[in-house]
C-alpha cells in the first residue's frame, strides 16, 4: 500500500482529515470526534480504495461504454435505471483486492464482533452546503461479518452509479465520471430515543428557531419515514420549548418522548456543533441526556429550494419496502377491484333507456370517474411499479447472477390480464389455421366489409355460410366479451372487430422457419425463487417472499392497471357514442368524423338543453406529424443503436403502429415499429419478426413481452418513428441493440 | 501531384535484414501494445474498405484479433474475401511532428472463429485488452476473426519503412 494514498484511514486519526479523501462525511465525523462529541468508533475507506478497485475491476471502461453508447439527455429514467442496475452487478461481481480485504479484516477486528456496522456512502461533494445528496447513495445498517461488510461496500460504491444519483448529477450539471466515493464503516450505536434535530427551522430557516424531532428506537426509522415523530419547536436564545407536536404513532401513549433535560442536551450539542463547523446543522442522534451521541451532521439542505424539490423527486425513485406493502394492500385489496367493479357497473348499464338528461349525467359521471381513476393511477399505481425495481435490486444482491435481469424468470406465469386475453387470441388463431374453409369464409367476409363491420352481423354471416364456425363464435363472442371493451387510439377494440380478426388470419399462418428457431427463457419461476431463498437463508426467508410477490403483484398490476383504466375509457367512449347517435337522428349532429371526449361538453349540453347549435363532428383526416429533418439529403442513417431488450436476429420489413388504422395492417414477420407497446396491442407482438420501440427500458412490456416469445428487441431507439418507414427492410440485432437500416449487402462505388 | 504512391509507404519492397532482429521486433510490439485500434481493411468486389476496430496481439505477434457485429459490411466482406490488412500507428494531431510518426501495416488472413476453446481463448485476449467489450463478445451477434499475419511494414521516419514476414522466421 501506499503509504501517501492510504486505503483506508480510522476516524480518530490524527491530522486533519481532507474531505477530498475520505468525502464529506466521514471529515465531519473525524472532526466532530476530534472536538471531543461522542460519534460512534469507526474507520473510512477512502477514494483511493474506490479507486484502486474500479481499476482492479476494470469498471471505469465499463461504465463509460454504458453511459455513453447513448446520449443521457436522450435516455429516460427506465433505461438510466437499467444503465444503473448493470453497473450495480458490475461491482457486486468483482471481488476486493486482496490488499483491500486484509486491511478492511484487520480494522474489523478492532471492533466487537457482537455490535452491528453500519456502512454509509461518503462522498465527494455529498452534503455540501450548495446540494445535498442525502438519501441518493447507500447506507446500510445492520451489516455483521467480514463477507457481509465487503458486499455492503461494494454496494455503497455501485450507489455512486444509481439512477436517482445520475440523475440528480445530470440536473446539476456534475461530470459522473468525476465522482468519487468514500465509505465509511461506523458500530452502530442505537437507543431507545434517536432522532434529527435542525438548528434553524429548515421550512423558513428562522434564526431563532431550532427544531428536535425523535422517535422510538432507531434512527433509520425516522430517516426512511417509517415513523412519525414527536416535534419540538426551541428556541435558540431562551433554551424554551415554543411547541411541541406530537407524532402519530399506533403505540403512542401521548406523552413526549423526550424529558426536558434531552432536550437541553441534544440542542446544546446541536448549537456547540453549529460553532464547530460555522454552519447550521441538520444532526442525527441517538441516546438521551446522560449518553448522547452524535450519528451525522451536514448542512441544513435549504440553500436551494427548487434543488431540493428535484431531490426529493429522485429519492421517490428508490422504493421503500414498508411504502411498497401498504400500497400492495391498498391496490389489491381496495383499488383494483373498486376500479373493476366501475368498469362492470358502466358496461351494464342500458344507456340507451335513459332520457336526454339521465344520458348527460351518465357521461358526466363517467367523465368524473375516470379522472379520478387516473389520478389515482399516477399517484398509486406508477409508484408501486416499483415493486418489480425492488425484486430486481433484492434479487442481485443475494443471487448475484451473471445476467441483471435473470430475475424476470420470477415474474413468469402470473395471471396477466393481457395474456389471459392473448391466450384465447392463440386459441382462435389455432382454429383458423386447422379449419381451411372457416379461414377462407372469415377472410372473404374480411375483404367483403372492409373493418367496418360489427361482431354480431359479422357473426350472423360466418354461421349463415354453412361451416362448422360455432366454436370459433362462441370463441369470439368470449374474447368480445371479456377483453374487447378497451380503447385503443381513441377507438374501442369491439366496434372495430376486422382489425382483430385480420390479425387471427395472419396469425393462423403456418410460422415461418425463423419463428420456429425462437427461444424462450429457460429458467422457471419456482427454480428462482428457490434459488433467492437459498440465497438468503432461511432468517430471511419471509422477507424475501414478501419482496417476491411484491413483485410480482406490481408486475401483474402494472398491466392489468392499464387495461381497467383502458375499460373506464371505452365506457366513456361508450356513452358519448349512444348520445351522438340520438343527437344526429334528430338532426341536432352531423359529420362523420372520429368521435372523441373532446365533445363531452357539445354533448352534455346538447342533451340537457333543447335547442342548441349543431354539432359537427369533423372529419378526422389525421395530419400527419411533419417529418423531422434528421438527415441532410445524401446522408442516411444505417445504424440506429438502442437497448438490447429481447436476444436474437431478425431481418423485415418496418410496420410503423402509431394509431388504430395501423392495428388490422400488421402482417405476420413484419418488424413492428412504435413508440412503445401497450397493453391493448401486444397481441401483434406474436405476429411480429422483431420489435423496435422509442421508449427504452428492460422492463417495459414490449420487452417483457418479446422475451417471453423468443422475439428479437431493441428498445430505446430515439427516432425510431422518424427515421423508419412502412416497407424499409430493417434488420433487428437484440444481442447487441442495434438496428441496421437497408440490405446488408455491400453497395459497390462506381 | 499526387503519384498515387502511400504517403509513408514510399517504398514498399525495402526489406531489411534486421528486421526480425529483436529490436525491431521490439519496435513493433511496443507500437501494437501502446495503440488500442486499428483500421482494419477490407475488399469486396474491387472495392476496399475501411473500418475502425479494437484489437490484440498475440505474444509471438503471429496473430491479431478483432471483433465485430454479424450485421456489419465489414463482416460481410470479410466473408467474402479473407485478405486483409491493419494500420496502427501513434499520429499525433499537429501536422509538425511528422516525423516522430510510427505506423505498422499488418497483413494477413483473417478467419471467423467459432465459439468455442479457441474462441474464448482469443476473446480473453481481446478482452485482456479491452475489458469493456466483455458483453459485447458475449453477445450471439458478435463475431469474432482472427488474422494470421503474413508481413508487418513498418514506417519510421516519414518514408524509413522495414518489413518482418514473422511466418518466415527459423
Amino acid at each position: 500500500m501506499d503509504p501517501g494514498r492510504p486505503l483506508l484511514i480510522p476516524l480518530d486519526a490524527p491530522g486533519v482529515p481532507d474531505d477530498r479523501i475520505v468525502g464529506g462525511k466521514a471529515a465531519k465525523l473525524a472532526q466532530l470526534m476530534r472536538a471531543g462529541f461522542a460519534v460512534p468508533r469507526g474507520f473510512c475507506l477512502t477514494t483511493w480504495a474506490y479507486e484502486a478497485f474500479v481499476i482492479d475491476a476494470e469498471i471505469t471502461a465499463a461504465i463509460s461504454m454504458e453511459l455513453g453508447r447513448k446520449s443521457m439527455d436522450g435516455m429516460r429514467w427506465e433505461e438510466i435505471w437499467d444503465a444503473a442496475l448493470r453497473i450495480r452487478s458490475m461491482f457486486l461481481a468483482q471481488p476486493l483486492s486482496r490488499q483491500l480485504r486484509e486491511t478492511v479484516r484487520e480494522s474489523l477486528q478492532l471492533f466487537n464482533s457482537s455490535v452491528p456496522l453500519a456502512i454509509r456512502s461518503s462522498a465527494i461533494g455529498e452534503d455540501s452546503a450548495g446540494h445535498s445528496f442525502a438519501g441518493l447513495h447507500e447506507s446500510i445498517i445492520g451489516v455483521r461479518g467480514e463477507r457481509a461488510v465487503e458486499d455492503a461496500v461494494r454496494l455503497v460504491w455501485a450507489s455512486l452509479w444509481s439512477d436517482a444519483a445520475l440523475l440528480y448529477r445530470q440536473e446539476l450539471g456534475l461530470d459522473p465520471a468525476r465522482s468519487r466515493m468514500a465509505v465509511v464503516v461506523q458500530e452502530m450505536v442505537n437507543s431507545d430515543r434517536s432522532g434529527v434535530a435542525f438548528a434553524r427551522d429548515p421550512r423558513d430557516m428562522r434564526k431563532d428557531h431550532a427544531i428536535i424531532e425523535s422517535v422510538p428506537g432507531p434512527c433509520s426509522l425516522l430517516v426512511d419515514g417509517l415513523v412519525d415523530p414527536d416535534r419540538w419547536e426551541m428556541n435558540r436564545a431562551t433554551r424554551g420549548v415554543v411547541a411541541w407536536l406530537p407524532g402519530q404513532r399506533e403505540d403512542s401513549d401521548n406523552k413526549p418522548l423526550l424529558e426536558p433535560q434531552d432536550l437541553q442536551t441534544i440542542l446544546q450539542t446541536l448549537l456547540s456543533v453549529e460553532q464547530l463547523f460555522r454552519w447550521s446543522p441538520d444532526m442525527e442522534w441517538t441516546g438521551r441526556s446522560d449518553s448522547l451521541t452524535v450519528l451525522q451532521a451536514r448542512p441544513i439542505a435549504t440553500a436551494v429550494p427548487d434543488e431540493d424539490e428535484k431531490r426529493s423527486w429522485y429519492l421517490t425513485l428508490r422504493p421503500n419496502d414498508a411504502r411498497l406493502k401498504e400500497l400492495r394492500q391498498r391496490i389489491t385489496g381496495q383499488l383494483i377491484p373498486e376500479l373493476a367493479a366501475a368498469g362492470e357497473t358502466f358496461a351494464a348499464e342500458q344507456l340507451e333507456l335513459l332520457d336526454n338528461h339521465q344520458l348527460a349525467d351518465a357521461i358526466e359521471k363517467r367523465s368524473q370517474t375516470l379522472a379520478r381513476w387516473k389520478k389515482i393511477y399516477w399517484d398509486e399505481f406508477i409508484p408501486f411499479a416499483h415493486g418489480v425495481r425492488r425484486l430486481a435490486t433484492y434479487y442481485n444482491d443475494a443471487v448475484q447472477p451473471d445476467d441483471p435481469y435473470e430475475f424476470v424468470g420470477l415474474l413468469r406465469d402470473q395471471a396477466l390480464l393481457a395474456a389471459q386475453r392473448n391466450n384465447v387470441i392463440s386459441e382462435l388463431a389455432r382454429q383458423l389455421g386447422s379449419n381451411h374453409a372457416l379461414r377462407t369464409a372469415v377472410e372473404e367476409l374480411l375483404a367483403k366489409h372492409v373493418s367496418s363491420i360489427q361482431w354480431p352481423t359479422f357473426r350472423d354471416e360466418l354461421l349463415k355460410g354453412g361451416i362448422a364456425a360455432d366454436e370459433f363464435v362462441q370463441g369470439f363472442d368470449d374474447l368480445h366479451e371479456r377483453f374487447l371493451d378497451v380503447t385503443f387510439d381513441d377507438e374501442r377494440l369491439r366496434d372495430r372487430p376486422g382489425r382483430l380478426l385480420s390479425n387471427l388470419v395472419e396469425l393462423s399462418q403456418p410460422s415461418s422457419a425463423s419463428e420456429s428457431h425462437r427461444v424462450s427463457p429457460s429458467n422457471c419461476s419456482l427454480e428462482l425463487e428457490e434459488k433467492l431463498l437459498a440465497a438468503v437463508g432461511l432468517e430471511r426467508r419471509a422477507e424475501a417472499m414478501d419482496v417476491i410477490e411484491t413483485g410480482r403483484v406490481s408486475w401483474r398490476l402494472r398491466d392489468d392497471d392499464n387495461l381497467l383504466v383502458a375499460r373506464l375509457e371505452s365506457q366513456c367512449l361508450r356513452a358519448l357514442d349512444v348520445a351522438a347517435k340520438r343527437l344526429r337522428k334528430l338532426g341536432r349532429l352531423t359529420g362523420n368524423g372520429h368521435l372523441n371526449d373532446s365533445y363531452l361538453v357539445l354533448l352534455v349540453r346538447a342533451l340537457r338543453e333543447s335547442s342548441t347549435d349543431l354539432i359537427t363532428i369533423a372529419d378526422s383526416i389525421k395530419s400527419e406529424k411533419p417529418q423531422l429533418s434528421l438527415t441532410s439529403p445524401g446522408q442516411t442513417p444505417r445504424q440506429l443503436i438502442g437497448q438490447p431488450a429481447s436476444p436474437g436476429l431478425a431481418t423485415g420489413k418496418v410496420r410503423r403502429v402509431s394509431g388504430r388504422d395501423d392495428l388490422g395492417m400488421f402482417r405476420r414477420g413484419e418488424i413492428l415499429v412504435c413508440d412503445a407497446i401497450q397493453p391493448t396491442m401486444t397481441h401483434l407482438v406474436p405476429l411480429s419478426g422483431g420489435i423496435v420501440e422509442r421508449r427504452g427500458g428492460m422492463l417495459i412490456h414490449g420487452a417483457i413481452i418479446a422475451r417471453e416469445l423468443g422475439i428479437p428487441c431493441v428498445n430505446g431507439v430515439r427516432d425510431a418513428a422518424a427515421i423508419l418507414q412502412n416497407g424499409d427492410l430493417v434488420t433487428v440485432d437484440g444481442h447487441l441493440g442495434i438496428v441496421t437500416i437497408g440490405a446488408a449487402d455491400f453497395d459497390l462505388e462506381f | 501531384m499526387n503519384t498515387g504512391e502511400p504517403l509513408f509507404d514510399s517504398n514498399p519492397d525495402t526489406e531489411s535484414r534486421e528486421a526480425a532482429s529483436p529490436a525491431f521486433r521490439a519496435l513493433i510490439q511496443s507500437l501494437v501494445n501502446e495503440q488500442a485500434y486499428a483500421v482494419l481493411c477490407v475488399q469486396g468486389g474491387g472495392q476496399p474498405y475501411g473500418a475502425l476496430v479494437a484489437f490484440a496481439f498475440s505474444e509471438d505477434l503471429r496473430h491479431a484479433v478483432f471483433a465485430t457485429p454479424v450485421t456489419t459490411r465489414k463482416y460481410r466482406l470479410l466473408c467474402e474475401c479473407d485478405h486483409v490488412a491493419l494500420v496502427i500507428d501513434n499520429r499525433p494531431d499537429r501536422a509538425n511532428e511528422l516525423m516522430d510518426v510510427e505506423a505498422v501495416t499488418a497483413t494477413g488472413r483473417s478467419q471467423l472463429i467459432a465459439r468455442g476453446r479457441e474462441f474464448d481463448e482469443l476473446a480473453d485476449l481481446l478482452i485482456s485488452r479491452h475489458p469493456y467489450l466483455r458483453s459485447f463478445l458475449r453477445a450471439e451477434t458478435c463475431a469474432l476473426f482472427r488474422v494470421d499475419i503474413v508481413r508487418f511494414l513498418h514506417v519510421a521516419r516519414f518514408q524509413e519503412v522495414h518489413q518482418w514476414i514473422p511466418a518466415a522466421r527459423s
